[in-house]
């Protein structure tokens, strides 16, 4: 069985017929390096949306052998464009980063390059350098949506330290932040099951928020199986004790949302809700139901 | 050995079956992990080639500490592989180096060769020592958790899911059975074994079962995995042989179990997928498409009633303790 190297959110971008300008394509994918089973490296791009677009295609799949290939950023872009080139042929494959930060992008780079000259090569993460940088929430460059996609959520060693001494104050103490309720009684499947059922059009506005190395493509089985497990339920409940402490307020811009919503449970859901009434509105679709 | 923060970097990571096997195969063994329901001969024998067997229990300290709480020795003495557990979050790691190092002619990846090699003869606080400094293993032990600098889950908050497990090692070394315990000063020498039928399994089942016995009914949370060779070429090269031979029967029987293995090893990076990932975005993402079904409010609702509820219950609960 093939085997999950390297992984990470990236989408594909295209010469315009008759230039030299490189356009992002808006759908949403992943890098993916393996070992498959023939024992060669592949290069994969995936479509993560399983929406079958024309352009991007929904597969790219490149057996690559020892410098083949090098992956480096397009320095003539301003944007976060990477291109892979081939030593022995004029092809190039272009690509952009889809994290919502870029704080990692020269990271996965080094990474996959490392790979594309030894497939044995150990992976080099600089979690020590990484630093959260407040973004928009939508990706970056030529994503058409403004949606709230951001879903990387970095904190730096002093935003880290910060947090662990404020939850180690708060354990040693009987009382907690008095919430009255709890993300981990919000987002159960009894919950959630219903809502994909009365509204399956927001079953792939998910799709994009999926490990992008999981064995199977986005579905909703996939995430029947995700919201019952108990990595995804063990992570509710670290989010929710994280919320607790108040102190979100700058790790949560990286959910599109206000420094306010970091501030607890209560004041989170209300932007939650502020942005997706938001976003609805946008869309031009007529409100739900309302509460 | 146990204190505040000396997690030295290694992640507590959960004690399953496919967080063992990507382990393993990150290390370059072509061995893997199951979970065992039961010690019977008949399920033994599916899994040969069988190499060790891991009991693994939530931790209880005992009182006595010199004696052996289920049979057999020490050995001070012992010939093969035995290293201390130094570090509490790494002891699914030693346990499994505790395994691999007394398996005859294992192949290995290169690291893990030379982790070996260089450990050789070192007593096993030392061995302990240097398995946990190892970096390169480190990162592998720690590849099966979220990025802690990405990720909440490094902070230390307390876990709902997994208290710490702690993990034996049964296998056999030279005609014995041994019992490695990371937290023992050395290796348990429970004695040779017969060399015919279930050879060293049996005397496992007897000391396993002998230790589970010492315990009153019911208060022992334990679960038992298997360290065996991957079927999967076996199954394979089988199938093809069955195929080229005409029999049928066979090829199908050999075919479901092969198929059972896929879904396993399927189900396993599924759930590897899970635990390398930051849920976060796709938290944020749930909750909003409850707003955008009109739903959050009431879910909000629910679950404060759900969440009063429970403390009441608390309350009343505590209040009971209290009288006695």
């Amino acid at each position: 069985m093939s085997d999950t190297l390297l992984a990470f959110k990236a989408g594909r971008a295209f010469r315009r017929d008759g230039s030299n300008i490189i356009e992002p394509n808006p759908t949403k994918g992943a890098i993916v390096l393996s070992n498959g089973e023939d024992g060669l490296l592949h290069f994969i791009w995936r479509n993560r949306t399983t929406n079958v677009d024309e352009e991007a295609g929904d597969e790219m799949d490149l057996i690559l052998f020892p410098s083949d290939a090098t992956f480096t950023k397009v320095s003539q872009s301003s944007g976060r464009v990477y291109v892979l080139k081939f030593s022995s042929s004029n092809q190039r494959h272009f690509f952009w980063m889809q994290d919502a930060s870029s704080t990692r992008d020269q990271e996965f780079a080094d990474n996959v390059n490392g790979l594309l000259q030894d497939p044995e090569y150990e992976l080099v993460w600089n979690t020590a350098a990484s630093s959260f940088q407040p973004q928009a929430s939508s990706s970056t460059q030529g994503a058409s949506s403004h949606r709230s996609s951001g879903s990387n959520f970095q904190a730096t060693p002093e935003q880290l330290a910060a947090l662990q001494a404020a939850l180690t104050t708060m354990s040693a103490s009987t009382t907690q932040q008095e919430s009255d309720l709890s993300l981990t009684d919000i987002l159960t499947p009894a919950n959630l099951t219903p809502l994909f059922n009365t509204h399956p059009e927001l079953i792939s506005t998910l799709f994009p928020h999926l490990p992008p190395d999981l064995p199977v493509p986005p579905s909703a089985d996939a995430i029947q199986r995700i919201i019952h497990s108990p990595q995804f339920r063990s992570a509710v409940s670290s989010f929710d004790q994280a919320l607790r402490t108040g102190l979100l307020g700058g790790l949560v811009r990286g959910l599109g949302l206000p420094d306010e919503a970091g501030t607890g449970i209560v004041p989170f859901l209300r932007a939650v809700q502020e942005q997706a009434d938001r976003e609805n509105s946008e869309d031009g679709s007529n409100s739900m139901d309302t509460n | 050995m146990s204190g505040d923060d000396d997690s030295n970097g290694w992640q507590l990571t959960e004690s399953d079956p496919g967080v063992f096997t990507e382990l393993l195969k990150t290390l370059g063994v072509p061995l893997i992990v199951d979970d065992l329901y039961s010690l019977d001969p008949e399920s033994l024998a599916a899994l040969q080639p069988l190499h060790a067997l891991i009991f693994l229990f939530k931790w209880i300290p005992t009182t006595s500490s010199s004696s052996t709480s289920s049979g057999g020795d020490y050995d001070s003495e012992f010939p093969g592989f035995f290293a201390h557990q130094v570090v509490n979050n790494a002891c699914a790691t030693l346990a499994v180096m505790n395994a691999i190092g007394n398996i005859p002619s294992l192949p290995t990846g290169p690291q893990l060769g030379d982790l070996l090699s260089f450990s050789n003869g070192m007593d096993p606080q030392t061995r302990g020592l240097v398995i946990t400094s190892a970096d390169w293993l480190r990162e592998a032990h720690n590849a099966l958790s979220p990025p802690s600098a990405i990720s909440l889950d490094g902070l230390g908050l307390p876990r709902k899911t997994e208290d710490a497990y702690h993990f034996v090692v049964y296998l056999p070394v030279m005609g014995a059975l041994y019992e490695l315990d990371g937290l023992k000063p050395y290796a348990v020498r429970h004695g040779s074994y017969e060399q015919g039928g279930e050879g060293w399994v049996k005397k496992a089942r007897e000391a396993i079962e002998a230790r589970i016995n010492t315990y009153p009914a019911g208060a022992l949370e334990f679960s038992l995995l298997a360290l065996r060779d991957d079927p999967l070429p076996t199954l394979q090269a089988q199938i093809q042989q069955l195929e080229s031979t005409g029999n049928a029967a066979a090829a199908a029987e050999a075919h479901a179990i092969l198929a059972n293995e896929h879904g396993k090893r399927e189900r396993w990076a599924f759930e590897n997928s899970l635990r390398r990932y930051n849920h976060v975005g796709l938290v944020h993402a749930l909750l909003v498409a409850l707003a955008k079904g009109g739903k959050l409010g009431q879910t909000q609702e629910k679950a404060r009633a759900v969440m009063k509820e429970r403390i009441e219950r608390r309350k009343a609960r505590g209040e009971d303790m209290e009288e006695e």
